[in-house]
């Protein structure tokens, strides 16, 4: 890739990474500094081609291609001329010969080709068109506004859906407290036991939220395309890898040749942790306690205490 | 000894330590690649005890210890002034995985991993062994997908009240806070804050705490899971270095980790809670949900591996030399066209 670099001053992306390109209608670039500097009073000519160029114009560079953004720029004032519509041709081919008019109108103002011819081309366009152009914008319009309309009316529809919601909400939480006041009243006056009725309001309040439901949330935009309808088709689904079983723990087992000693609970209990060294603050700070020593303790004593070495030679023997 | 020196055929370097490199060889009796550790013999402090240190430990833990995630120490040789320790050869380890930014790891390859270097630490932990160098450099991985606990030069029977352990241990960014204050006498809490310091760069892709200091280290700690009080982590102003640290108000985990389940999330705080008295032990946390729920740990054969790494058993000879060798062209040579 080439370096980006401003035609007048010649810094270059490296030596200020924040370099911002500006590109005007006539395509050449200058950068943001430089652009500062000469259009101090809000116009001037291009340093390259000396044209007559508004501060105001002047938009950061998008493509890498300066090219582009001139020709961008040239069809955006030529669409505004140029605006009929499929509807406004009686022949496909018509039509067809109407666009490509236009793409060769831009592609010679962009390549600067009979630009005078072209110019005078467009005024004439305009001069007999301009009942069309005029009307057609005015459709553009209009078109605009049917969609400003479709979007408020959108968003009443969710702030209502909004409102209803809460109102459910509260209407739930003082059903819940309506019951809960009855049924302290129930219990404080009636006769009957005091675990029937409590089952009874239980029964009857489980009841009662089934029946409860929230107003179905909107499946669908308002194009009528259902939520969730296009993850479908946008993702590739995960390839479902075989997995292994799920995991379950077991604990560790070992021989030990003696009896079985007393297990992280019991040392407290049977008495056995108030024959060590208690441990200090400091030293449970550090995450030792002085059951760890403790129990240490205890296995170690006990293991290999039925260890019966002939036994063992016995089973080296059988093994060899 | 000197058969042992025949018996052991280098064919690789694989790379140098501290206190010793390490060669890929074939066992000639067995046909078995494994690695050779060859200990330098060192400066004669070091040396005064007639063999290095870290090298004894290794020596005196591993020759007992048995377990399927537990590097398994085959062999000890000496020749000369050196000794050599003999261990399963393992491919790869949980630190190149991690950088390996062209693999994908699944959380059902992140709980394939966990599990089996829990399952490791549990068998220590239950023999009385703290490790205290746990790291994903350190955990050594085969070409099978099968994990192992590696280098146990730090490694250390815990447990008695009267033996003072060194608190500069665990490489800093797994350090657990009480070692970081100073603390002399601890529990297996410090290789569980390692774990957990593992996990969270299993689910980043990059260092959790990457402190540049002891005191930064710290810092780190607190500014991610908030400042301790006496409240949170009773007797902490006793431990030997403790320093005030200013107030950190905690991060919740789910911010930092926002792709991790709730099941995930527990977990986490509980091998991360700065109280190690509260912190979870090995078997807790294998019995928390997040190891029985769903997705089940891949399975080791199909956990991700480095392109260079290849897995033997699953390769597919080529169809094609099969092709060429039924046809016996397997001899000629390729005609080039022009």
């Amino acid at each position: 890739m080439e370096e980006q670099a401003c035609p007048r001053c010649k810094t270059t992306k490296y030596r200020n990474p924040s370099l911002k390109l500006m590109v005007n209608v006539c395509g050449h670039t200058l950068c943001e500094s430089c652009v500062d500097l000469l259009f101090l009073k809000g116009s001037g000519s291009c340093p390259e081609c000396q044209i007559a160029l508004r501060r105001a114009n002047f938009r950061v560079q998008l493509y890498e291609d300066a090219m582009v953004e001139k020709e961008v720029d040239i069809r955006k004032r030529i669409l505004r001329d140029f605006n009929k519509r499929e509807e406004d041709f009686e022949t496909q081919s018509e039509y067809d010969n109407y666009l490509e008019e236009i793409e060769n109108v831009i592609y010679n103002l962009t390549n600067n080709i009979d630009v005078i011819e072209t110019n005078k081309k467009i005024e004439q366009y305009k001069k007999e068109n301009k009942d069309q152009i005029i009307k057609n914008k005015s459709k553009l319009g209009k078109k605009e506004n049917e969609l400003e309309e479709l979007l408020q009316l959108e968003r009443l529809e969710q702030e209502e859906r909004r409102l209803e919601f809460i109102k459910k909400e509260l209407e739930i939480k003082r059903h819940k407290i309506r019951e809960k006041e009855a049924l302290i009243d129930e219990l404080m006056f009636s006769e009957q036991d005091a675990r029937n009725i409590i089952q009874l309001f239980a029964s009857s309040i489980h009841a009662s939220e089934d029946e409860i439901k929230f107003a179905p949330k909107p499946t669908t935009f308002s194009t009528g395309i259902k939520f969730g309808q296009q993850n479908n088709t946008c993702y590739l689904s995960v390839p479902k890898i075989d997995e292994g079983p799920i995991y379950h723990y077991i604990p560790i087992t070992q021989e030990i040749e003696g009896p079985i000693p007393p297990v992280w609970g019991e040392l407290k209990i049977q008495g056995y942790i108030s024959h060590v060294r208690a441990a200090s603050e400091g030293e449970r700070a550090g995450g030792f306690g002085s059951n760890i020593a403790c129990l240490r303790a205890l296995q170690e004593a006990m293991a290999g205490l039925y260890h019966d070495s002939s036994k063992q030679l016995l089973e080296i023997l059988t093994i060899t | 000894m000197v058969d042992k020196l025949r018996r052991y055929e280098k064919i690789d370097f694989l790379g140098e330590g501290q206190f010793a490199t390490v060669y890929k060889a074939k066992d000639s009796l067995t046909d078995r690649i494994v690695a050779v550790k060859k200990i330098k013999v060192g400066s004669r402090a070091e040396a005064k005890d007639g063999i290095n240190r870290t090298a004894l430990r290794e020596i005196k833990l591993l020759q007992e210890l048995k377990h399927d995630n537990i590097i398994g120490l085959l062999d000890v040789f000496g020749y000369k002034s050196n000794v050599s320790l003999v261990f399963d050869f393992m491919d790869t380890d949980l630190e190149v995985i991690i950088k390996d930014s062209s693999l994908v790891l699944t959380p059902a390859n992140i709980k394939a991993y966990l599990i089996q270097t829990l399952q490791g630490l549990d068998y220590l932990h239950f023999n009385w062994i703290l490790h205290r160098d746990l790291k994903p450099n350190n955990l050594l991985i085969s070409s099978e997908g099968v994990l192992k606990i590696g280098d146990f030069g730090l490694a250390k029977f815990y447990g008695s009240p009267n033996r003072i352990n060194t608190h500069q241990v665990v490489t800093r960014w797994y350090r657990a806070p009480e070692l970081l204050y100073g603390a002399r006498l601890y529990g297996t809490a410090i290789d569980m804050w390692a774990i957990g310091c593992i996990l969270a760069e299993l689910l980043l892709r990059t260092p959790f705490l990457p402190g540049e200091s002891d005191l930064d280290q710290l810092t780190r700690i607190f500014q991610a899971l908030g400042t301790p009080t006496e409240e949170t982590w009773p007797g902490m102003t006793q431990l030997p270095d403790f320093i005030q640290f200013k107030p950190f108000p905690a991060i919740p985990l789910k911010d930092i980790f926002t792709a991790a389940g709730d099941d995930l999330l527990d977990l986490l705080a509980s091998l991360l809670n700065i109280n190690p008295l509260e912190r979870c032990t090995c078997d807790q946390a294998l019995q928390m949900p997040y190891f029985s729920n769903n997705p089940p740990p891949t399975l080791k054969a199909k956990l991700p591996l480095p392109m260079t790494i290849k897995r033997q058993p699953e390769e597919k000879p080529s169809l094609k030399r099969k092709l060429l060798e039924a046809t016996d062209g397997a001899s000629l040579a390729k005609r080039l066209q022009f």
